[in-house]
């Protein structure tokens, strides 16, 4: 049967645990010079970075509550 | 459990027949673009993103296969998606460090790099952890492959009068025979135009399955309503069972396999290398993260779900207790006609035939440039022509890739002995990825990382690696996260954390202490045997190494023994091997990144947009490596003599396979005209009359 330790509890350590490695790699390339924020192209990929993080969260959540309620 | 065999008509093995001579013409046509060992390896640097983006998804499916997570989908629902999509957290580190560094360093192998970076010695000590790596990829590969195709056949046969059994490492050595010869067509750009097709018909297939499977069902309500709400669930268990749980997979697929994945995965790091840019090969790998990896998730994994919901339904046609690994075939064979089943086979085993084939290409490609090269460099003073020398080097990479796949057959039988092709594949990651993954992570983004302090990441990883091993508990205990211990198969997946952590230990370690380190090497050089000293250290370091791996003390002896090997191997790293920080890193980590792109270039970098432009093209005698484009199209293109451009057939669907990188030369005053040598016109097979397309790089 679902519990917490099947639904919630995988996602926030997923992207908890999976967040401090991402935010670092923006911190760490952002630092170093790896990203260059004054370059149009940069600001794009960096974008596109910071949206992919959250489109695999939300598509995570959705399935949890889907199969939790429908 | 129950076992399949003789699945399948007459109808779908002449399909699958005809399916793979098409695929094999279809590779052999683009192998005419293999003119030297460059294109048989990289393809060249010339493609465009969509193509590339659609080459790897044939690797990803056919490797991350239809077999094994269709198992997982069996046993535990919508969960076998979870190692698709886990890989988004490492894709800044990618897109920009290590996706920049390999294009402008120009390495042709992940050692390569390593040399570069650190030293020979560590160059030599990765070439052995990688090809390790590549050949039991290799090997998994195989194993799929025969477990793929062993229900189609009947359990014995009779041919000339002899009698066979059909057992699973027979049809394996009879696939890697095969397999052997369809190499040979190959060469990266064959590799990448079959992978392309492969791609696409993949994705077809698989949700092809899909469609059919519910439709077989009634429907996807009757199938939503069929499965189990935890079949439903994205995310398995946290901490069980211990064959398939959440925590285990996110370290020993999420991170261990992320960063293998994106860093050292030689197969793909070629295809990115085989992009014609740095922003190229940006599109390519995020639009495979993003929408590629979440639909091949569906398709490998869907033929698992739909045999769930059957066996609820109908447990006489799909019985619950199917062999996991059976369960894609049996499901395909029974929703589908005759003929669709013999495509489906045929796309699935075509697709592993790809993984495997890239995988020894870029075993071969490793072999070439950190074995075959380095090693007649040291034996050989005969000069040869450029030519002679590429002949020979294309028939050893033959040789090598005969050698790896004998090498991939016999690491089948380990793998073999786990319950599921998931399950091994699993293990052999988490074992084999967390030393190389470390070093070259700290390699790229850690600038005080030293040679030393890599060595001793390698030396006292691998070490309580296998300490790891031997005394599961406590050593792999410690990080359980409350996942059981399996006696047969301890810790499958979790043990990745441990070994991560055991190399990034060391690491640290190392690296914090590199002062201390070279005053002690100071003080040693000042003893009047400072040589003696030095070796015995090496001699003793190398018995210590044997002690451990031989299990031949107690744990905390072990344990001790260990450190202390770490510190000789570190001391004697920084006597032996001279360092320079500066030289070691300019241009290598991602904190000297425009330095890398002079050295790329050959001189300052010209970051002014400029534009891309339509030309038509003439020839011009001689030999040069220079194009000459009018003064007001330089201007267009903010472009000076000196720097990078690349022309391309107009044609967008070509995908760049009609293309050159060249240098501007001294303008003209023909606009609209570019004067370009015979050789550009070959190699980018330029048609007369044709408009090409013209923009400067970087």
């Amino acid at each position: 049967m679902p519990s917490f330790f099947n639904t919630w509890l995988p996602f926030i350590y997923l992207y908890g645990v999976g967040g401090i490695f991402f935010v670092s790699g923006l911190v760490i390339v952002k630092k170093s010079g790896g990203y260059n924020s004054s370059n149009k192209r940069h600001r794009f990929w960096w974008k596109i970075s910071i949206f992919g993080f959250f489109y695999f969260m939300l598509i995570h959540a959705a399935q949890i509550l889907a199969a939790l309620y429908f | 459990m129950e076992v399949h065999h003789s699945l399948g008509t007459a109808t779908d093995w002449i399909v699958m027949i005809v399916y793979f001579v098409a695929i094999m013409l279809f590779g052999s046509y683009f192998s005419k673009y293999n003119r030297t060992t460059t294109d048989f390896f990289f393809g060249g640097r010339r493609f465009a993103w969509w193509l590339i983006a659609m080459s790897i998804v044939a690797t990803g499916v056919g490797s991350h296969s239809f077999i094994k997570y269709s198992a997982k989908g069996f046993e535990a629902g919508f969960s076998s998606t979870m190692t698709y999509m886990n890989d988004w957290f490492f894709v800044p580190f990618f897109i920009f460090g290590w996706l920049p560094i390999i294009v402008y360093t120009k390495i042709r192998s992940i050692p390569e790099y390593f040399e570069k970076r650190f030293s020979v010695l560590t160059r030599f000590l990765t070439t052995l952890l990688l090809l390790f790596y590549m050949i039991g990829y290799v090997g998994i590969g195989f194993l799929t492959m025969g477990k793929a195709i062993l229900p189609l056949l009947p359990p014995e046969f009779t041919l000339l009068g002899i009698h066979f059994d059909v057992t699973l490492m027979g049809l394996i050595i009879v696939i890697a025979l095969i397999v052997g010869v369809y190499i040979t067509y190959g060469g990266q750009t064959a590799v990448i135009f079959t992978d392309l097709a492969q791609g696409l018909i993949l994705i077809f297939a698989g949700m092809l399955v899909f469609v059919l499977g519910l439709d077989y069902l009634g429907g996807f309500g009757v199938f939503w309503n069929l499965l189990p709400t935890e079949w439903k669930l994205p995310l398995a268990h946290f901490n069980e069972p211990p064959g398939f749980n959440f925590v285990g997979i996110f370290w020993q697929d999420g991170v261990a396999g992320s960063v293998g994945f994106l860093f050292m995965n030689m197969g793909l790091v070629m295809r990115f290398m085989a992009c014609k840019s740095v922003d190229e090969g940006r599109k390519a790998a995020t639009f495979n993260i993003l929408f590629m990896l979440p639909i091949s998730a569906v398709v490998v994994g869907n033929a698992g779900w739909i045999g769930k919901a059957i066996s609820i339904a109908n447990p006489s046609v799909v019985p619950p207790d199917t062999i996991p690994d059976n369960i894609f075939v049996v499901v395909a064979n029974v929703i589908s006609y005759p003929g669709v089943f013999g495509f489906i086979m045929a796309t699935l085993t075509a697709a592993l035939m790809s993984t495997v084939d890239t995988l020894l290409n870029a075993t071969a490609a490793i072999y070439i440039n950190d074995i075959h090269r380095p090693v007649k460099k040291w034996l050989t003073k005969k000069v040869q022509s450029w030519k002679e020398e590429d002949k020979q080097e294309l028939l050893s990479a033959r040789i090598a890739t005969v050698i790896f796949t004998f090498f991939g057959v016999l690491s089948v039988i380990p793998f073999s002995k786990f319950p599921t092709v998931y399950e091994a594949h699993g293990y052999f990651h988490s074992t084999l990825t967390p030393p190389l993954v470390t070093a070259i992570f700290l390699g790229v983004f850690w600038k005080k990382f030293t040679n030393a302090a890599v060595i001793g990441t390698l030396v006292g990883g691998v070490s309580l690696m296998v300490l790891g091993m031997y005394y599961p508990q406590p050593l792999i205990q410690i990080f359980d996260h409350g996942t059981a211990f399996d006696p047969k198969h301890p810790y499958t997946y979790i043990g990745a954390l441990y070994n991560l952590f055991v190399c990034a230990l060391f690491a640290v370690l190392s690296t914090l202490t590199t002062k201390q380190q070279l005053k002690l090497v100071q003080i040693i050089k000042k003893n009047a045997h400072h040589n003696f000293i030095m070796t015995s250290s090496v001699i003793i370091s190398i018995l210590i190494y044997l002690v451990i791996g031989f299990n031949l003390a107690p744990l905390p002896i072990l344990l001790a023994l260990t450190f202390i090997m770490v510190a000789m191997v570190v001391i004697a790293s920084n006597y032996f091997i001279e360092y320079k920080h500066e030289e070691k890193t300019d241009g290598l980590t991602v904190w000297s990144l425009n330095k890398a792109k002079e050295y790329f270039k050959g001189s300052k970098i010209n970051d002014r947009e400029g534009e891309k432009i339509r030309i038509q093209w003439k020839l011009k005698d001689g030999e040069d490596d220079t194009v000459h484009f009018s003064k007001n199209d330089m201007k267009r293109m903010a472009a000076e003599i000196g720097d990078l451009v690349y022309i391309s057939d107009v044609r967008k669907y070509f995908g760049g396979l009609k293309s050159v990188h060249s240098v501007y030369g001294e303008p003209h005053n023909e606009d609209g005209l570019v004067y370009i040598f015979k050789d550009h016109a070959a190699q980018g097979q330029f048609v007369e009359g044709r408009t090409l397309l013209a923009e400067k790089e970087m």
